[in-house]
């Protein structure tokens, strides 16, 4: 099961007979177990178009997604339940501003499980574990999520997602906003609930620090074509990944350029600052 | 929603790009006084002709024009009817008996079924729908076989079908006319024209100044809140609030999970724009200097006759 592209394009429409291609010719299988996967790529690259075909939010131009063994083609099809195929699959979008809606936290944050037919005490459960594994205490429940910060905001957003308990939680720039402190707690949940739960979880970003840290697959984006499908070693042990808007984490860069002032032969692919400044310290002592 | 064409221009860069929108918005209205001035079936014909080889001339696409139609077929079907059944005036057409038993409504549900099926294909959807009048009408002369229910008379009388045939052609004019200065008109150069045109009224208390920008504003953001709205939606469906799916009392909740974010990022969006317009020096009231101004050239006097000519023509057949 999982999600499977198969030669999947699509089309935005535009002015007669023109159209903007988002996406071309799209094959990749995504597992929905023990994934942590990474869509990169510049502005405009089509990663979330590519992630809003995963619950079936738009529909490919040609080709096929299966999602869960259900095939989502061009086409609407009436027997397919496209609603609780977005249950299996949770997107957050990035702005909390296009979710949030209710008067309190918990009431917003129960929505998506009641759209699932969750009885009212359940859904109640529900909201209060989403909004704890997000990291905000009980008291947060009863707040208008209209007067919290940005940060507060996104969690209380990406709770309402977690809360509908999705085989596959897709993220779009989880982290934008965000202070470092909130970036990495977020980040540290991903991954515990990954662990935990062995959930396949994907997130759209640009902070190749965090791709390097934290994934364990790459897909890279360009100009609506999947480039890149592999592991973050792999991807950053390459030396022409600028050709598709990239840049390399920040360790890796001090690393090298370490290497290139010093004349030294550190291993450069560390994957936290503590490793790379392990590295460094050995390499000073020596 | 992409098949609203009022207020969506289409670049271009044929005659009616050209002209001022000033002379466009006065030629307009004075096209539909003048269309207003016709009498008969004929003239109403002619006018309708003149518009045509207008609207060829022009190079505007005709086809976006039947498109922005769409949401009238409603109205024009309405009137056909209306008049053919109500206007009792002139000599008589068809004078049939028309009935009504088990087998012609068994009839009816049948064609209205094949109706449907041919239409799932897309189309010749007006020809179909009219073949399928016509059908109906067959039905109920002639395959009625007893038990006979009940019985009524269609009578339809000559006036009533020119009637029908002048309103739905003046009608028509009167769309395409101002569909073609829609399309051909970018939205601020109709709300420059308009701002133009209306300041004179300054004297009674309206500044047209304001009234423009407040056009210009709204119009410059209905593509950006409409974009809003889909992203809303996707978000909301993302959270099981499917708008195609489900019960109606989940509808409402849907709905206002919908227009309660839309609401608050406009008025933030429009505070944001305030804001930035008075970081670049906007004063209201204060006189503005503009990048395009408008100016009379030789096509808007080509026009001002054309139309003169046409309002005369108008006014001649309705004198003599």
């Amino acid at each position: 099961m999982g999600i499977q592209f198969k030669e999947v394009s699509f089309q935005y429409p535009g002015w007669g007979k023109q159209f903007f291609e988002a996406l071309k010719d799209i094959s990749l299988t995504i597992n929905d177990k023990d994934e942590f996967i990474a869509l990169v790529g510049e502005t405009g690259s089509g990663k979330s178009t590519l992630a809003q075909h995963m619950n079936a939010l738009i529909f490919p131009t040609s080709g096929t997604v299966e999602i869960n063994g259900v095939p989502i083609t061009a086409k609407r099809n009436k027997k397919i339940k496209y609603n609780s195929i977005r249950q299996q699959i949770g997107l957050v979008f990035q702005f909390p501003e296009y979710q949030l809606f209710e008067e309190t936290v918990e009431k917003d944050i129960m929505f998506g499980p009641k759209n699932f037919r969750v009885p009212e005490e359940e859904a109640r459960e529900m909201a209060k574990k989403a909004l704890n594994m997000v990291g905000l205490s009980d008291k947060y429940l009863t707040r208008n999520p209209f007067n919290l910060s940005g940060g507060e905001k996104k969690r209380v957003s990406i709770a309402g997602i977690l809360a509908m308990n999705p085989k596959i939680l897709i993220l779009d720039e989880p982290t934008s906003g965000l202070d470092p402190a909130g970036k990495k707690l977020l980040m540290n949940l991903f991954k515990s609930i990954q662990k935990e739960t062995g959930k396949t979880i994907i997130i759209i970003t640009h902070d190749m620090d965090l791709v390097y840290e934290y994934t364990n697959r790459v897909l890279v984006l360009n100009e609506g074509m999947l480039e890149f499908d592999g592991t973050p070693d792999y991807l950053f042990h390459r030396h022409d990944i600028d050709k598709w808007h990239l840049d390399y984490p920040a360790t890796i860069s001090v690393l090298r350029s370490i290497n290139d002032k010093f004349h030294y032969n550190l291993d450069i692919y560390q994957k936290t600052i503590d490793a790379a400044v392990s590295t460094i310290a050995k390499a000073v002592q020596s | 929603m992409k098949n609203v064409i009022i207020g969506q221009y289409i670049p271009g860069s044929s005659f009616f790009y050209h002209i001022d929108p000033r002379t466009k918005i006065i030629a307009v209205v004075v096209l539909m006084v003048a269309t207003f001035l016709l009498e008969t079936i004929w003239q109403v014909l002619i006018g309708f002709g003149i518009a045509l080889i207008l609207i060829i001339a022009g190079r505007v696409p005709i086809r976006k024009i039947v498109k922005g139609l769409k949401p009238l077929y409603v109205l024009l079907l309405f009137t056909l009817v209306f008049q053919i059944a109500f206007n009792r005036v002139g000599t008589i057409v068809l004078d049939a008996t028309m009935q009504i038993s088990p087998f012609s409504i068994l009839f009816m549900i049948a064609a209205t079924i094949i109706w449907r099926l041919l239409a799932s294909f897309k189309k010749f959807s007006l020809l179909l729908f009219f073949a399928y009048l016509v059908g109906l009408f067959f039905i109920m002369k002639n395959l009625a076989f007893s038990p006979l229910w009940t019985t009524w008379q269609l009578t339809i009388y000559d006036q009533g079908l020119i009637m029908s045939g002048f309103v739905i052609i003046r009608l028509l004019i009167i769309i395409t006319l101002s569909t073609v200065l829609t399309l051909t008109t970018k939205p601020t150069e109709l709300t420059q024209g308009l701002e133009s045109l209306l300041r004179p009224l300054k004297a009674i208390g309206l500044n047209s100044e304001d009234f423009a920008l407040i056009i210009s504003i709204s119009l410059r953001y209905i593509p950006t809140i409409l974009d809003e709205a889909n992203k809303i939606m996707n978000a909301q469906a993302s959270r099981g609030a499917d708008f195609a799916e489900g019960r109606l009392k989940d509808k409402v909740v849907q709905v206002i999970s919908l227009l309660v974010p839309m609401f608050i990022i406009a008025f933030k969006r429009s505070e944001e724009l305030a804001d930035a317009m008075e970081s670049r020096n906007f004063v209201p009231g204060k006189p503005r200097t503009r990048i395009h101004d408008l100016k009379f050239n030789y096509r808007d006097l080509i026009t001002t006759v054309i139309t003169v000519l046409c309002l005369a023509g108008s006014i001649l057949v309705k004198v003599l």
